[in-house]
């Protein structure tokens, strides 16, 4: 190729000029590559949560009820077409307890489509059985093919994994019943516990490094200490809190080992957001509140913290936010168990989202994949609305010194 | 005049203050921010309910001198600092003193307004607060120094939701000043108060001083010789961190002693 | 005189107040006490069951047969088959959008994009785990056969694009941190962008650059879901991305959710394991922090 640099009257080669073109475009290029990732996921992860099913009943007919019923209300005919009495159903709902065993063992949901027509509920019990599961496009071609088809005791429905009913189960062994409910809580505990650790600690630390110790030796070495945590796999804080919370302290698999070692972890990150909150308020402020007489701690806690406060605050809900995603650390400390009831205590045994997520995926049923695609939709959801409030906040106290 | 000369310079005084007039008795003040010296041995009193205006080219050390007045200078790491300013009889560098203490009598006002993220009762309030003023005292003594730094009139509808950063550049120095009268220090230290203003904003604030020097003594440094010689009663000139000359302004000004004065006065470097 | 007698600062408060913050921070002193601590005690147990030779050169990892072998070649070839992919896919991804950042982006559009990327930083890697398995794998079955269901190839794409934030946004840094005026001056001798940016402003912060990379590496050792759900937690040791595979972290998690009796070999394995991870993360971060140490004054 004959590749004569000839610049132009100005100067300017063009075939350089080419290459640069090019060049900015190719960079370009990973963004898009990341965002399309994104976007696949995303997707992917929407259309796993729907399908289309055909159901067999456990017991007695494949029956859908109307749209407007209650949850009681619904549970109550279908007790009856399964062939029980009218006495036997009544106590059953009645009794407090027997009632709640009845919802655990069975899920009214709201169907998107049925063999008897569109936004019908269902009553899945936890022995029924799934004859057939299809994707949504799949599903919806053949539609009217399956409906034929039906047997005795079958429905045929569209089912949109996520639903309010997944919100408030507990997991299952049928992928059918399962549920996000317990593992929100779980969730909600350990965070809870574990921000009540890291944010006395990472803030704390914050304002001794930023406000009284600025240089010298021990600030260096909790600088040098911090970086090097926060470059720990978070799976080693695990194997800390297996060894040092869940058998020598003898506190065993619960929330309080959970949330102890989920605390240790969001520690450098708030450190770090802390900090730089702390940095931003302008030293002339400092300088101002000395001259007023103020000592150290006045100066700290009467002016630079409530200045740097909206900072703060935003780190702290960006760490949840990482915390909330935390699956590996808590595996070993004991996240992994089958938990289908409701924690009570901190010292109950748990379980949060994102390992129930990774159960689900473990499990070999395809069906559990879609609840785990349900299931992660769910943690996205949340971990949005953190983020859009952290937006917010930092919008709304943005300052002008 | 080389630094080595400076060393050893005895300043040129005019009509100098008296021990019974002054509230503030620099002597022999020397200052180091590390290995390297910034002030050499200043003697000078600031006499009281007047202002004192120090002048002379950047880096001169008139900040330094100013900010030893009350021991701000301790904040900077590194600092040393020898021979004595005496405060009300006390020399303010012994060292049973506490700078804190020290700066709760004396109030400061800075070249860029300051004022905190908070509304304008709870910046003037800060120093109040800080000595346990509370209830419906802290209310009076709050509106008071409002109106003796001259910014209740503007304000007073809305000085206690709305947040002292609302204000303009001139409302937020005046509001700096009333922060640091709110206490009734019997000195304000203002370092280049109005460089950072507009000359109408710079005009309310040469007014208010006048007034002020009735209740407080002032000091203030400025490397504005018009402003100095407006506002003030007494001017010191410094040059590389020495006291070069004193006296009362006018005569500073118009018949300067010492041929770097002169020199500076006339614009001839600076 | 009253200023002699009044000490606001030796209130007992001030103290206090320094003393609740000095504890606060010791908490997290004491985290790397201890790490290390609780990782040591149960790995001198383990090397007092298993000579260090085994540990190191034996070629199977198989804590759970009749005959147990703890050799942590096929662990370590496993996350080094699964971190070399990623970083096959993160780095020239992540410095292209570095470059690309910190050169071609005005500064709200900068700051906007750096947010974007964080946001990706802050997924779940358990959502990239599932998408790793449950989307790329079956397709890359399509395209390449002999991959099985749980395969270091899918799991270490998935894990570039995890890890390419941490490329991207810290040699970012170091590229921006190169004075305007080197560009500049590159500018005025009449060079394109594109020259300036490869030629003058990436060898300037390669230090920089390197330890982005540095970091990026001991963060894919490091990872853990993406592995354990993709990669697989089958040791073996093989080279081939094709195949099912263990890395340190998938095996951790393996061995913890299983019921390891505690006081059993395989129990002391597993922090014999995380003990080799925690110093390989550790020599990595140091390596990368030294590297930026030592050559800042490069242009300063």
């Amino acid at each position: 190729m004959n590749r004569t640099h000839t610049p132009n009257a100005f100067g300017v080669d063009p075939w350089k000029a080419r290459i640069d073109r090019v060049f900015a475009r190719a960079l370009v290029l990973p963004l898009l590559l990341a965002l399309g990732l994104l976007a696949l996921l995303l997707g992917d992860t929407l259309y796993r949560s729907f399908s289309v099913q055909v159901v067999r009943a456990d017991e007695g007919p494949g029956r859908t009820y109307p749209f407007g019923l209650s949850a009681q209300e619904i549970l109550r005919q279908d007790l009856l077409a399964r062939g029980y009495t009218e006495e036997e159903v009544a106590f059953a709902l009645e009794d407090p307890k027997e009632r709640q065993v009845l919802f655990l063992q069975n899920r009214v949901e709201l169907m998107w489509n049925t063999q008897d027509g569109p936004f019908r509920y269902v009553v899945t019990g936890v022995y029924d059985e799934r004859v057939a599961d299809f994707s949504l496009a799949e599903g919806l071609r053949r539609w009217n093919e399956l409906k034929a088809n039906l047997q005795e005791g079958e429905r045929l429905v569209l089912n949109p994994w996520l639903d309010q009913t997944f919100l408030t189960r507990p997991p299952s062994r049928s992928p059918l019943t399962a549920g996000i409910g317990v593992a929100i809580w779980g969730t909600v505990w350990v965070l809870s516990l574990a921000l009540l650790i890291a944010i006395p600690v990472g803030i704390g630390t914050a304002i001794l490094l930023e406000e009284y110790l600025r240089e010298g030796r021990l600030s260096r070495i909790l600088e040098v200490n911090l970086r090097n945590l926060a470059g720990v796999p978070s799976i080693v804080y695990g194997l800390l809190g297996l060894a040092l919370f869940v058998r020598s302290m003898g506190i065993g698999p619960t929330i309080l080992a959970a949330s102890m070692t989920l605390g240790l972890l969001g520690i450098p990150v708030i450190v770090v957001t802390a900090r730089e909150a702390l940095r931003a308020v302008p030293e002339s402020l400092r300088l101002a509140a000395f001259a007023l007489g103020a000592t150290r701690r006045q100066v700290v806690f009467r002016v630079v913290v409530p200045a740097a406060l909206p900072g703060m605050v935003t780190g702290v809900i960006l760490s949840a936010a990482r915390l909330i995603g935390e699956a590996a650390p808590l595996l070993l400390v004991g996240a992994a168990a089958y938990v289908p009831f409701l924690p009570s205590s901190p010292l109950s045994q748990y379980t949060v989202i994102p390992v129930q997520i990774y159960l689900w995926i473990s499990q070999n049923q395809p069906e559990f994949a879609r609840v785990a695609a349900a299931g992660i939709l769910v943690m996205l959801l949340l971990l949005s609305v953190l983020y859009l409030l952290a937006l917010y906040l930092r919008n709304r106290f943005r300052r002008e010194w | 005049m080389s630094l080595e000369m400076l060393k050893d310079h005895e300043t040129v005084r005019t009509e100098s203050v008296s021990e019974t007039e002054a509230l503030v008795d620099v002597r022999h003040l020397n200052l180091w921010y590390g290995p390297k010296q910034a002030l050499f041995n200043i003697s000078v009193r600031f006499p009281k309910n007047k202002v004192t205006a120090i002048i002379g080219p950047s880096g001169c050390g008139k900040s330094t001198l100013l900010r030893s007045l009350n021991r701000m200078n301790d904040l900077v790491p590194g600092v040393r600092v020898e021979g004595e300013v005496r405060y009300e009889g006390v020399n303010i560098y012994d060292p049973r003193v506490d700078p804190v203490a020290v700066r709760r009598h004396i109030g400061m006002v800075f070249q860029k307004p300051n004022p905190f993220p908070k509304t304008i009762f709870e910046n003037v309030a800060f120093g109040l607060r800080l000595m346990g003023v509370k209830g419906s005292e802290l209310e009076d003594r709050v509106v008071e120094a409002l109106k003796r730094a001259a910014l209740w009139n503007e304000v007073q509808d809305r000085f206690k939701k709305e947040s002292g950063l609302r204000l303009s550049g001139g409302q937020q120095q005046r509001l700096c000043i009333a922060r640091a009268i709110a206490v009734e220090p019997p000195l304000l230290l203002m370092d280049e108060p109005t460089s950072a203003l507009d000359p109408i904003a710079t005009q309310a604030i040469e007014d208010l001083i006048l007034e002020l020097k009735e209740r407080y003594t002032v000091v203030i440094v400025t490397h504005n010789m018009q402003q100095a010689a407006r506002v003030s009663d007494r001017t010191l000139f410094m040059h590389l961190g020495v006291l070069v000359e004193e006296g009362p302004t006018d005569l500073l000004f118009t018949k300067p002693k010492h041929p770097y004065t002169e020199a500076y006065i006339t614009g001839r470097f600076g | 005189m009253e200023i002699l007698k009044q000490r606001p600062s030796r209130h007992p408060w001030e103290v206090l107040t320094f003393a609740l913050l000095l504890l606060l921070s010791s908490v997290t002193l004491l985290t790397t006490l201890g790490v290390i601590l609780s990782l040591l005690g149960d790995v001198v147990e383990f090397f007092r069951r298993v000579p260090l030779r085994e540990f190191l050169f034996a070629p199977e990892w198989t804590p759970l047969f009749a005959n147990p072998r703890y050799g942590i070649a096929p662990l370590l070839a496993g996350t080094f088959l699964v971190t070399a992919i990623a970083l096959l896919v993160a780095i020239p991804l992540g410095l292209s959008l570095a470059i690309y950042i910190s050169e071609y982006l005005t500064p709200e559009k900068r700051s906007r994009i750096l947010g974007i990327l964080e946001l990706f930083g802050g997924i779940p890697t358990v959502v990239f785990g599932y998408f790793a398995l449950l989307f790329v794998t079956p397709l890359l079955q399509r395209v390449i056969p002999g991959l099985s269901l749980f395969n270091p190839l899918s799991a270490g794409l998935v894990m570039g694009f995890a890890i390419l934030p941490y490329v991207s946004n810290v040699a970012a840094d170091a590229m921006q941190s190169v004075p305007r005026a080197m560009r500049e001056a590159a500018y005025a001798l009449g060079a394109r962008p594109y020259e300036v940016a490869l030629k003058v402003v990436f060898p300037a912060a390669i230090s920089g650059i390197i330890a982005a990379i540095i970091l990026a590496t001991s963060r894919a050792i490091g990872e853990t879901m993406i592995v354990a759900i993709a990669a697989g937690q089958r040791p073996a040791l093989t080279l081939d991305p094709r195949e099912t595979i263990a890395t340190m972290t998938s095996y951790i998690v393996q061995a913890a959710t299983g019921d390891q009796p505690v006081g059993s070999t395989p129990y002391y394995a597993l922090f014999a394991v995380g003990f080799t991870l925690f110093v390989l993360t550790l020599l990595l971060n140091i390596l990368a922090q030294w590297i930026v140490e030592r050559y800042r004054e490069r242009y300063e």
